[in-house]
């Protein structure tokens, strides 16, 4: 009569008739006709529960299809907790790229003592690319620096005014290795350098860009592990009224002998579908305001002269999404439901 | 089958619901309890499915002390046991056939089994007919024979029921006494909760009378 001892139970009129079919022969398990009982009953309690996974998997859906307003509403909370920090992840990643580019952009710029020859510049510029530490060079006259400045500042005519060309000549030099240690050093011997007036090393704001690469990771991270908490609690919060709804067939199924996992389940698979939804809204959320952005992104970028285009979340990015997504709203379900099962006793 | 060992059940500390309740029901036995309203036959019943526990004493059933039964085990201990509640707590959001079925499935039955056994389980009772209506269709009587047919689909060896006749008229009381016995008859240990004495009386069974909380007799079939 014990759960143990409930596949025999001989005195009840099955196991009765079980043992006199059987001869009485099920008792010897040692038995070959014994051990194969066993295999059969193990296969069919594996396909009992596969069966009972697939019936809730559609039922909870069902369910969610049956109220569409509120689902969607939850799957929409869901959503909008998810595309924050998506957006930031994915802002993150061209980040990266420009990481990537600062290091390929890290240059010094050597200014020359005004008023030098061309063979003194000359011979200054030779003299720098004889530095093994200096990858490339490139000389920036007086004139071509005015230019530069007039077109870049749109001051044409205030500058035309001056009588003398306040600028010096400058050489843009491309170190071998653009590490900040390296560029300082080098920096502090090319200064020396006679013709060399003095040399200019943006590392700050290099260094400072990378620092806000890095608090933008935290960010990131903060807002990530912030947000999943609101899709557990959305999750959670109408997975526990879903519990409550149905606290009269709970009562009933544990009354009748079904196991906490039993029970679960289908609540599980709401959370699982809840999940999955607001990850795809997210996702089309993501998409329609990558789409929204793009042509203010990409003329702002071509306005600076250079080419850039919004990330986009890629196959990689779009799996991992909806997997959390998914994974966030079964967990949602599970922690509501393990809560409130305790609170339930059948009268 | 089911043997009380002086068990007390209090409820919030100092209430005393049942005390020094001593008593065995053996395998096969068809056993009526009977007392005023309040008396403890609930309280009993629910002691016997473990959905409640002894404050004192032990309650043994099939030779296994039920309270020393791990929570994991509970499930599979309670699909041996068939319930019938007074108000038969029936789902009404699915079918006849659906409520009958809920045991089996729990079980993991395979769909082609469920079906035959619901319909045997619901043919006993008379109404194979209405496996497709909802419980709201029916009469109380029919509620009653449904919440039957569910306690006894899964053939337990042991088969509880509370005030099963509480609100029915005596005909129909009778049939649905007449339906335990039928089950009794076949070999399964049942113990019926009900304060119609003048329908135990015509029955003839053994009969466990509560007052208070006390077990004050224990008269066998005349
Ligand atoms: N869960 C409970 N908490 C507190 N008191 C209870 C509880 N269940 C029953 N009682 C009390 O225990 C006594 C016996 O109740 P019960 O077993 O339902 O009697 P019966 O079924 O014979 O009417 C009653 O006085 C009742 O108020
Ligand atoms: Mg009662």
């Amino acid at each position: 009569m014990s759960a143990r001892h409930s596949r025999k139970g001989a005195a009840t009129p099955r196991g009765a008739s079980a043992a006199a079919r059987t001869g009485g022969r099920q008792e010897a398990s040692t038995s070959p006709r014994g051990a194969r009982q066993q295999t059969v009953r193990a296969q069919g309690q594996w396909q009992a529960w596969l069966r009972h996974h697939r019936a809730m998997c559609v039922d909870s859906l069902r369910r969610l299809v049956r109220q569409p307003v509120g689902s969607l509403l939850t799957m929409l909370a869901i959503a909008i907790a998810l595309v924050l920090p998506s957006a930031l992840w994915l802002s993150l990643d061209s980040a990266k790229l420009v990481d990537a580019e600062l290091d390929a952009s890290a240059t010094l710029t050597a200014y020359l003592d005004k008023g030098v020859s061309e063979s003194e510049t000359g011979r200054i510029l030779e003299a720098l690319e004889a530095q093994s530490e200096v990858a490339a060079t490139e000389l920036i006259t007086a004139e071509q620096g005015m230019a530069e400045f007039q077109q870049s500042l749109g001051l044409d005519d205030a500058l035309a005014r001056l009588d003398e060309n306040p600028l010096p000549a400058a050489v843009v030099i491309s170190p071998t290795t653009p590490s900040p240690e390296a560029m300082a050093a080098l920096s502090e011997r090319l200064s020396a350098m006679s013709g060399v007036a003095e040399v200019r090393l943006d590392l700050a704001w290099i260094e400072r860009l990378r620092q806000l690469a890095e608090l933008g990771r935290r960010l990131t991270l903060a807002l990530g592990v912030l947000f999943g908490l609101g899709v557990l609690l959305v999750v959670g919060n109408t997975i526990r009224l879903a519990v409550e709804n149905r606290r009269k067939e709970i009562e009933v199924v544990t009354l009748i002998g079904a196991t906490h996992a039993f029970v679960r389940r289908p609540f599980l698979y709401s959370g699982a579908w809840y999940g999955l939804g607001g990850g795809l809204l997210a996702w089309g959320l993501l998409t329609l305001g990558s789409d929204w952005l793009a042509a203010p992104v990409a003329s702002l970028a071509a306005s600076y002269g250079a080419h850039y285009q919004l990330p986009t979340l890629g196959l990689v990015g779009s799996t991992t999404l909806l997997t959390c997504s998914t994974l966030l709203g079964w967990l949602g379900a599970w922690i509501a439901v393990s809560r409130h099962l305790a609170g339930i006793k059948p009268r | 089958m089911i043997a009380f060992e002086h068990v007390g059940k209090r409820y919030g500390g100092r209430f005393e619901a049942l005390s020094n309740i001593d008593f065995r029901v053996s395998r096969g036995e068809m056993v009526f309890l009977t007392g005023h309203s309040g008396a403890g036959k609930s309280s009993l019943l629910r002691l016997i499915m473990r959905l409640e526990r002894p404050s004192r004493g032990r309650v043994m059933v099939a030779g296994h002390d039920i309270d020393k039964l791990h929570p994991s085990q509970l499930p599979f201990y309670r699909r041996q046991i068939g319930v019938v509640f007074q108000d038969h707590q029936l789902l009404f959001d699915r079918s006849i056939y659906h409520n009958v079925a809920l045991p089996l499935e729990i079980r993991g039955l395979a769909p082609r089994d469920i079906a035959r056994r619901v319909r045997a389980a619901l043919d006993k009772v008379g109404l194979l007919h209405r496996e497709k209506a909802l419980p709201i269709e029916l009469s109380g009587g029919e509620q009653q024979r449904v919440g039957i047919a569910r306690a006894v689909v899964n053939k337990p060896a042991l088969l509880l029921a509370d005030e099963p006749t509480g609100n029915l008229d005596p005909q129909l009381s009778a049939d649905i006494m007449g339906l335990f016995e039928d089950f009794h008859r076949i070999g399964t240990t049942v113990m019926i909760a009900s304060h119609d004495l003048a329908l135990i009386a015509r029955l003839r069974h053994r009969t466990l009378r509560l007052s208070e909380g006390r077990l004050v007799a224990d008269e066998e079939a005349a």
